[in-house]
């Protein structure tokens, strides 16, 4: 199982998609700086107050910190998702496209230790890509927009019911929190990309199958017309994530969801094992 | 063997554990009454103050949207039945409207309707005015002073009320200054009715409600009550109901800079599952005792259920 880990980790820091990855995230956090950078400086430029009395966008309100969170919460549900669905999407599946699944299957290695070792892969994939995008957001955060504490308000973000201050340093600490709960819960994202890698013999029909999947369920989830349905779908259970940024985490509701979300991880990765072990394969 | 067997157990692990660690119930889920009696610390040897908002008019497109003449007398019932001091009341055709409720009342209320600026309804505030309610102490306080010393103590209290139109936006909203007893500071009750369709002319009318009831507040008590007509709850993943989240983040906030959300708790007031009817009053010097929404208040084709609040100063 080691050796197997120790191998895929090494597929894995050779293959062009890796670094694209975190290319790729680097390009978003550009792209969010100039836009975080170019409202906040219409907005406290005074032509807001010109037009309404108040507003909570003030010089301190746009900080490195509200930078992240606004970056993260984006990234985390539209952008994120498609790297962790190519990384596994791509695992069994591009083994067989390339020829050497057979390959690996015919070695006295046992197919459960296949799985798990690039499922494992896939994880230490997700994890890296999620604290590079938070550090990578926090630091420019820091250089270029400055320090302050998290102000968070009802409305933007959907995050809080009421006004609420999280302060710098513990702002920090929950931002770290969030690189595990938000890692956590991007694996069953990677999950399902694993079980449709087993099932299709091609890995694009995985990836795009997972993405599929994942973006029909979090846009039905956001129309009301099926908010009975809701709390059945998986992307709602993995929106956890982001409840160790409000003011006062709700632990109770992070461990539910988190224990959740590892059922499905747990109950996904055994199907794909059972599916596996039992395939015939022929390329 | 091991590696499904870990597989298996984590699986069942994690099932174990979601079904056992329920999460926390999301607040506006949680049913139409918070009766937080028990949580009173200041309030007990305090007065009581009960207030309503309640948007009368009525979610028929086709026709008649303001409220109905004909369901007058179920309002006046309600509020009747509930007791309340004060009551904020949208949606009113106007000045023959009220007079014909404060009959319903049988003239137990005092009202006021305010001006209709450029719109085609208006919004009220009625104040309890009439019988020795109008003071009304706890129960054990009353059972200590009895009838008689109940009776001197109404006598006592200081009846008039004031009214005013609270110039806000691009029309009106409705204000009461009123006391429950002498000597008691001066309540100021604003009953407001914000756009429906414009986020931001909400905000520009939010704005002006508080900062009017702002500056009535010196010792008094300020309660800010009405439709404001926007939600900005966790629960809504996707508002359908507003043209700018952003612009009623704003007004909902800047009320929550001075205000306390005193029906935060009582669940929707309105169809489509909306807490949009909002009463606000001081952070400090109150603790809520009651938050409910009447859910089975709402005649004919009425869109909304009134909101209760009851506090203790």
């Amino acid at each position: 199982m080691i050796t197997q880990l120790r191998l895929e980790l090494l597929k894995l820091v050779r293959s062009k998609g890796f670094y694209l990855s975190f290319a790729a995230l680097s390009a978003f956090v550009l792209l969010m700086l100039w836009g975080f950078y170019s409202y906040a400086q219409q907005k406290t430029g005074g032509l807001a107050n010109e037009q309404f009395k108040y507003t909570y966008e003030s010089g301190s309100y746009f900080n490195g910190l509200t930078f992240t969170l606004y970056s993260l919460m984006f990234a985390f549900s539209l952008v994120i998702p498609i790297f962790v669905a190519m990384s596994a999407g791509g695992q069994i599946a591009g083994e067989r496209r390339a020829g050497t699944l057979r390959m690996i299957c015919v070695r006295p290695v046992a197919r459960v230790s296949v799985v798990l070792s690039k499922f494992l892969v896939v994880a230490i994939h997700t994890y890296l890509l999620l604290a590079f995008f938070i550090g990578l957001n926090l630091l420019v955060g820091l250089l270029f927009v400055g320090w302050g504490n998290l102000e968070l308000y009802p409305g933007p973000l959907n995050l809080v019911d009421t006004p609420g201050r999280i302060l710098r340093d513990d702002a920090l600490w929950r931002f770290f929190y969030a690189s595990f709960s938000g890692a956590w819960a991007l694996l069953v994202v990677a999950a399902i990309a694993m079980l449709l890698s087993v099932l299709c013999d091609n890995p694009v029909t995985a990836v795009a199958a997972t993405l599929a999947v994942y973006l029909t369920l979090y846009i039905v989830g956001r129309i009301e017309f099926f908010v009975v349905l809701r709390p059945y779908f998986f992307t709602t259970v993995m929106d956890f994530w982001r409840v160790v940024l409000k003011p006062e985490v709700p632990w109770p509701d992070v461990y539910h969801y988190a224990a959740t979300c590892g059922a499905y991880i747990f109950g996904l990765l055994l199907l794909s094992v059972l599916i596996f072990e039992r395939k015939d394969i022929t390329s | 063997m091991w590696l499904k067997f870990l597989l298996a157990a984590g699986f069942a692990l994690s099932l174990v554990v979601a079904l056992v660690l329920k999460p926390g119930e999301p607040r506006a889920d949680t049913g139409n009454r918070r009766d937080l009696a028990g949580k009173i610390d200041r309030g007990q040897n305090g007065r009581r103050l009960r207030l309503m908002t309640w948007n009368i008019g009525n979610g028929e497109l086709e026709s008649e949207t303001r409220a109905h003449a004909t369901d007058l007398p179920a309002v006046a019932q309600v509020i009747m039945d509930n007791d309340a001091d004060a009551v904020a009341l949208q949606e009113l055709t106007g000045e023959d409207q009220l007079q014909l409720l404060l009959t319903h009342l049988k003239n137990q209320y005092r009202g006021y309707a305010c001006s209709r600026g450029g719109g085609d309804r208006v919004d009220a505030v009625l104040v309890k005015g009439r019988s020795g309610s109008l003071l009304k102490p706890d129960r054990e306080e009353g059972l200590r002073m009895g009838a008689l010393a109940e009776a001197r103590a109404s006598a006592m209290s200081d009846r008039s009320a004031r009214f005013n139109d609270v110039p806000a936006g691009d029309h009106f909203a409705a204000a009461a200054t009123f006391r429950l007893q002498k000597y008691r500071p001066e309540i100021v009750f604003v009953s407001a009715h914000a756009d429906a369709f414009s986020a931001a002319r909400r905000r520009n009318f939010t704005a002006d409600v508080v900062d009017w009831a702002r500056s009535q507040t010196k010792g008094e008590l300020a309660f800010v009550a009405g439709d404001f007509n926007f939600e900005v709850s966790t629960r809504n993943k996707n508002n359908l109901f507003t043209d700018d989240g952003k612009h009623d983040s704003e007004s909902y906030a800047y009320l929550l800079k001075y205000f306390r959300d005193l029906g935060r708790d009582a669940g929707e007031t309105s169809i489509n599952d909306r807490r949009i009817d909002y009463i606000f009053g001081p952070s400090e010097t109150i603790s809520l005792s009651r938050a409910e929404v009447l859910r089975g208040a709402a005649v004919g084709r009425m869109d909304h259920w009134p909101l209760l609040v009851e506090v203790a100063f």
